[in-house]
């Protein structure tokens, strides 16, 4: 949940999406304003804090960027719990990983917090003569998956990124930063409190089910 | 280039590597030693070489091979074909296999397909049998994506991490009271509900507390290590990740709480809560500091860079010395391997304690100065630790071996084993000789080089 005081506020932000679609790259670009042209997969979760400041207030993030691998999507509800809010990162020269993106929008929608702030990134927009989800319909050849509707029929916040040149990186988490509730009620300081161990069991001990 | 000509244990270099080769091409078929591990049902599910996808006829193969014999009520264990040994090890619905024409034995090749079952457990734990239980052509491979790194490390650790073999762990060498700080306040977090608690630098540990009745096996460190090493994304940034640790339980996921020091110093927080990412954290950032104000840090880079153990201050009085005139044959060759390598011809060795399951070992010198020298010394040593331990004409006391490329000793005791390469021209009853001061030797810097734990680990 997003916890705020003499406004400034605590957001826990988690990244999803399929492997390679470049979470890792989106959060180190933002982060510390780098890229890597190879960047090694991610195991379990890394966490990154960054601090914006906004006219209003100062939003600190503290990031989870979560690895795609199929093995670690069962342990997902432990990074997503809690989230004031989610990035669901696609590549757009894949169409399988928008479809994954699609199934993480659902996932949120079901178990997530219906007060989250959500954004769908378009990933690798560098990439055009490969690219494979359109924008917007009238691109739309006929096998072409296309985003922007199907961000606006599911109430998510959409942009097309490049991690690579940081198009719209910065972008994104500053509308993100812009839209999270204001004055709410400050909970617990340290930003986030992970509760229901018991269900959190029934998941984790199993690497699949 | 030919492939022959290629290091063969060299971890694989750039992506993509994995696509254009299969069990057709040649240069495939010479690599010197390959990993499979392949489904009950013969579908592929890991090759060092090749394209998995592209193997699918070789492992299936290779399954009916093993279920041929199992069919007739027995296990097959090893083939030679020529100078190639083909050592299968069955591991419920998990088959691993190992072609090989190093020349290393075939207990030895499969002590490492054992290591390759326990690091495929640390990423997915024991439960994974059930899928195959569910789905008999269940396909493995998606849930060991982007694994690829962490499986070439271990392989090529086979061949210059002793630990590998002798089940044991080493320590970086500090002053007593250096890892005794360290100690402390690993002990602290340990008490405040961690299971166990590292201090890593690289492969070594610095230090290393467990909760109690709680003990690390020796292999679940080699391979936690070897795969927080071998996974780049750990030193960017905290991680939190499911791991298992197959000796200590191989059916339950612990929570790792990785975070890196220094460029390869580690702290590694286990704990069994999923959620216990906060408390770890902070855990850390307690650690962190008083590690930083007592120096801890900065003394484990001095001893980064210091080395460790040399077989040049192996310590022996006068008449030891051979560059002092010496009754024994070959003496010119003698005082003049004295001037490489430490006294008598020694070049190296390896102290193993059976009562701490570490291991010391010296560092590599003139003129065992190339990786190949090194792999090929590291072989001698595990045949020598095979034969040593082979249950069927053991155990022995002690081997003396001589040939083109050293004298190998090994000396087994109930509290040690020591493994130590001479000069191939040295002299026996010398080489024995300083044995024993190595011996004596290492108990003189034990404090130093071994970690003793507060609580006693028993495995």
């Amino acid at each position: 949940m997003a916890t705020s005081g003499n406004n400034s506020i605590n957001a826990k932000l988690v990244l999803l999406g399929d492997m390679g679609a470049g979470k890792s790259s989106l959060v180190f670009r933002f982060v510390k304003g780098q890229f890597l042209e190879f960047q090694e997969s991610t195991i379990g979760a890394a966490f990154f804090s960054q601090t914006l400041a906004l006219n209003d207030a100062t939003v600190k993030f503290e990031i989870w960027d979560t690895a795609g691998q199929e093995r670690y999507h069962s342990l997902a509800p432990m990074y997503y719990r809690g989230a004031a809010a989610a990035i669901i990162v696609y590549d757009i020269t894949s169409t399988e990983s928008f479809e994954r993106a699609k199934k993480w929008v659902q996932e949120l929608q079901k178990q997530g917090n219906p007060n989250m702030v959500t954004a769908l990134a378009g990933n690798k927009a560098d990439l055009e003569d490969k690219r494979k989800v359109a924008l917007e319909a009238k691109n739309c050849g006929a096998p072409v998956q296309e985003a922007h509707t199907y961000a606006e029929e599911n109430g998510l916040f959409f942009k097309e990124t490049s991690a690579k040149t940081a198009t719209n990186v910065n972008e994104i988490f500053h509308e993100i930063a812009k839209r999270l509730p204001r004055a709410q009620p400050a909970q617990h300081p340290a930003g986030v409190v992970l509760t229901d161990r018991a269900a959190e069991h029934s998941r984790t001990s199993a690497c699949c089910t | 280039m030919t492939s022959r000509d290629r290091c063969d244990d060299e971890p694989e270099k750039g992506k993509g590597k994995k696509n254009v080769t299969d069990d057709a091409s040649v240069s495939w078929r010479k690599r010197k030693k390959h990993f499979f591990v392949l489904s009950h049902s013969g579908k592929p599910i890991y090759s060092r070489y090749g394209a998995e996808h592209k193997l699918a006829g070789f492992t299936a193969t290779l399954q009916a091979i093993i279920s041929y014999v199992e069919n007739g009520g027995d296990n097959i264990r090893f083939v030679r074909a020529g100078k190639h040994q083909v050592v299968f090890l069955v591991k419920g619905p998990i088959y691993l296999v190992c072609i090989s024409c190093t020349e290393e034995p075939d207990d030895a090749l499969r002590g490492q397909l054992e290591l390759l079952h326990g690091q495929m457990l640390v990423i997915l734990t024991k439960s994974i049998d059930r899928c195959f239980e569910k789905n008999k052509k269940f396909d493995m491979t998606p849930l060991l994506g982007g694994t690829e790194a962490v499986f070439s490390s271990l392989i090529h650790s086979f061949s210059w991490n002793p630990a590998t073999f002798l089940h044991a762990y080493t320590c970086l060498p500090l002053a007593f009271s250096t890892r005794q700080a360290a100690g402390a306040i690993l002990q602290d977090v340990v008490d405040s509900g961690v299971l166990f608690a590292m201090l890593m630098c690289k492969h070594k540990v610095v230090s290393l507390v467990g909760a109690q009745k709680a003990s690390l096996h020796p292999d679940d460190m080699l391979l936690l290590s070897n795969f927080i090493l071998s996974t780049k994304s750990f030193r960017t940034s905290e991680s939190f990740s499911p791991i298992c640790l197959p000796r200590y339980n191989p059916m339950a996921f612990l929570h790792a709480y990785v975070h890196y020091l220094e460029v390869d110093s580690y702290l590694v927080l286990l704990s069994i809560n999923s959620d216990d990412f906060y408390h770890l954290k902070d855990c850390r950032i307690q650690i962190e500091s008083v590690l930083v104000n007592s120096n801890v840090l900065g003394e484990v880079q001095k001893s980064v860079q210091d080395g460790g153990l040399h077989v040049e201050d192996v310590p022996v009085d006068s008449s030891l010395r051979s560059d002092s005139p010496s009754p024994h044959p070959g003496q010119g060759r003698a005082a003049l391997a004295s001037r490489i390598g430490g006294p008598a011809g020694l070049w190296h060795f390896i102290y193993r304690s059976i009562n701490l399951d570490q291991y010391v070992s010296s560092e590599l010198s003139s003129p065992l100065n190339s990786s190949r020298l090194q792999k090929e010394l590291y072989r001698a040593y595990q045949k020598l630790y095979v034969s040593m331990h082979d249950r069927q004409i053991g155990p022995h006391k002690t081997q003396f071996r001589r040939d083109e490329s050293y004298v190998l000793l090994c000396w087994i005791t109930p509290d040690f084993e020591l493994y130590a390469a001479f000069d191939p021209l040295a002299d026996k009853a010398l080489a024995i000789k300083i044995c024993n001061r190595v011996c004596q030797w290492v108990r003189d810097l034990e404090n130093e080089i071994f970690l003793f734990g507060g609580s006693p680990f028993s495995w």
